[in-house]
């Protein structure tokens, strides 16, 4: 069993570095960390970075979570090779890149990369957005996947990960007390769903929604609150068709011996307890 | 110094006397108490009733607070009278009308009439809506005014206080509730907008899907008001009456330590959420074509 302590990064490959770096100041609120020649970081909490775009291909996506010691690390190495899957080792100038001491990368089964990191890197000063977007942290992600019940089984045998509830056959997985830190979501290709960042209060959905409006960024769904983990939320598209997600309030399962997940429909009133439609197919 | 006790009812004219049932119950998700008489009463709290249609021709509206005891009553109609306008005690008939023991009308110097009453009825019966809606009660009226006298009017004979300018719309409490009446700067008389008070923001979020998916004409929100710290959400009601959804109000517990505060004449004053607005007295300062524009 390999325990996922959290999320950590996302990386994007863009083709059109100033305008991701352009979203992600300017509307999501993040903060640049670093700039190099081909990459930026952007922080959104107390972490160096949790968010890096760099010059690639859009489809070139990667989420890590971390773990906690090198002995954990070799052993989900090992547990990993052990069942099938090919696990790269990270060099030492990959993981100079990514912040972090050190770092394997796999797939999941439906070829999400993955990686899991080693003391990544956290930052001396605190986060201060580029706008007043309220922005806590980045908090989970949302993973398309080709055979949502074969994955859920992948993440929950090899990991840590419990589900927390159910959207259809759509699996709300925790790895610690919050609700979900990554949601499994039916799709023909592997890639990122959506990505989330809470945010303070209510007023920041409100107020962002506002923005987004204003700005002709399309809310593909929300204002809303999800009935699963009773967040409130708000989807929009970022660069290269990539949802964001901002949200507030989600429940925390801190009865874990008792805690039975439950089952909601797939539709928008499984995902919307205030009548809210998505404009796309989200669930 | 005369006390108000409570915001007790509205009554509202109407062409359609069951189309505004309709909106009543099916949009507003009140209670049904009675239809008599070219009357239709609704509940939306432990009270008799709080909205009242009445069926006629020609622009009608008026709302009621109530006094204590007959001779406050009668207190009230000399002190209306001293300060210019011309109060007059209602006949029998309209004090059956209205559910109450006796009452005064008189009109403020916009010409919104305005009803004094005593003993308004209670009702034994728990509130029970045919629509989950969440109305908790009826909270607050927008009154449109043209005079700063009808400020003054609130402020001196009765115990009204300024809770907070925008411009120079007012919003006066009576109890400790930030405001039960607000008066709005405009070019005509009448009732800018009806509150009711909803349990929370998920009932606030479900009336904003639910008036959109009816076409209901959402004319302001869902936002938060700055001032008194409510959500809320306006929308159109029959006759040309706006309805407002509210939850969350700020109370004032120490009237002495509340200095009232003035809040530039902008629409960001009414809403802190960057909500659109599509109600003339509240777009601020701004011609209101410019906001129109952006209204799909």
């Amino acid at each position: 069993m390999i325990e996922l302590r959290d999320i950590r990064y996302c990386r994007l490959g863009t083709r059109d570095l100033p305008a991701a770096e352009w979203f992600a100041t300017t509307i999501l609120g993040l903060e640049v960390m670093e700039r190099s020649k081909r990459a930026v970081y952007f922080k959104s909490d107390a972490r160096d970075h949790t968010l890096c775009y760099f010059e690639g291909e859009p489809e070139d996506q990667t989420t890590a979570f971390e773990v906690a010691t090198s002995d954990e690390l070799n052993g989900a190495a090992t547990a990993l090779e052990a069942i099938g899957h090919r696990v790269v080792r990270g060099t030492g100038e990959e993981s100079e890149l990514r912040r972090v001491r050190d770092f394997i990368s796999f797939s999941d089964p439906s070829a999400n990369k993955i990686e899991l990191v080693l003391r990544p890197a956290h930052s001396a000063q605190r986060y201060h957005g580029t706008r007043d977007a309220g922005v806590t942290g980045f908090s989970h992600v949302g993973l398309f996947s080709t055979n949502a019940a074969r994955d859920e089984v992948f993440w929950t045998t090899v990991f840590n990960a419990r589900v927390s509830d159910r959207l259809g056959d759509a699996p709300l997985l925790r790895v610690n007390p919050v609700h979900h830190t990554i949601a499994i979501l039916p799709g023909r290709r592997p890639g990122i769903h959506h990505i989330n960042h809470q945010v303070a209060a209510t007023d920041d959905i409100q107020r962002s929604n506002a923005l987004l409006r204003d700005r002709g960024i399309p809310v593909v769904f929300g204002p809303g609150r999800h009935p699963a983990s009773s967040a409130q939320f708000l989807y929009f598209t970022g660069p290269d068709e990539v949802t964001y997600e901002y949200s507030v309030g989600v429940r925390s399962i801190d009865d874990e011996p008792i805690y039975r997940e439950r089952q909601l429909e797939a539709s928008a009133r499984g995902a919307c307890q205030w009548g809210a439609q998505p404009v796309v197919k989200l669930i | 110094m005369i006390e108000l006790e409570q915001l007790r009812y509205v009554r509202l004219g109407t062409r359609d006397l069951q189309e505004a049932s309709e909106f009543a119950t099916g949009v507003l998700g009140l209670q049904h108490v009675r239809t008599e008489s070219s009357r239709a009463y609704f509940r939306s709290d432990y009270r008799d009733h709080t909205l009242c249609y009445v069926l006629t021709e020609s622009h009608y509206a008026s709302f009621a607070f109530d006094v204590r005891t007959p001779e406050v009553l009668e207190r009230a109609r000399q002190a209306v009278a001293d300060f210019g306008l011309k109060p007059r005690f209602g006949t029998e008939d309209e004090c059956a009308d209205r559910r109450v023991k006796a009452f005064i009308v008189f009109e403020d110097r916009t010409g919104n009439s305005i009803e004094i009453v005593l003993r308004p009825l209670m009702s034994g019966w728990r509130y029970f809506p045919g629509r989950d809606a969440g109305v908790t009660g009826l909270q607050s009226i927008a009154l449109r005014s043209m005079s700063v006298d009808d400020e003054r009017l609130w402020t001196t004979v009765f115990n009204g206080r300024i809770s907070d300018w925008v411009g120079d719309a007012c919003y006066i409490r009576i109890d400790r509730l930030h405001h039960r009446l607000s008066l709005h700067p405009s070019s005509r008389a009448g009732v800018l907008a009806v509150g009711f008070e909803i349990e929370g923001i998920d009932q606030l979020m479900q009336a904003n899907y639910f008036l959109k998916n009816r076409q209901i004409r959402i004319k302001h929100g869902p936002g938060r008001e700055p001032t008194s710290g409510q959500m809320f959400i306006t929308f159109e009601g029959p006759d040309g009456v706006l309805f407002r959804f509210a939850t969350g109000m700020t109370t004032i517990a120490d009237d002495r330590a509340h200095l009232p505060r003035q809040f530039p004449d902008a629409p960001s004053s009414y809403c802190a959420w960057g909500s659109e607005v599509a109600i003339k007295e509240l777009a601020g300062a701004r011609p209101l074509a410019d906001i129109e524009m952006r209204i799909p």
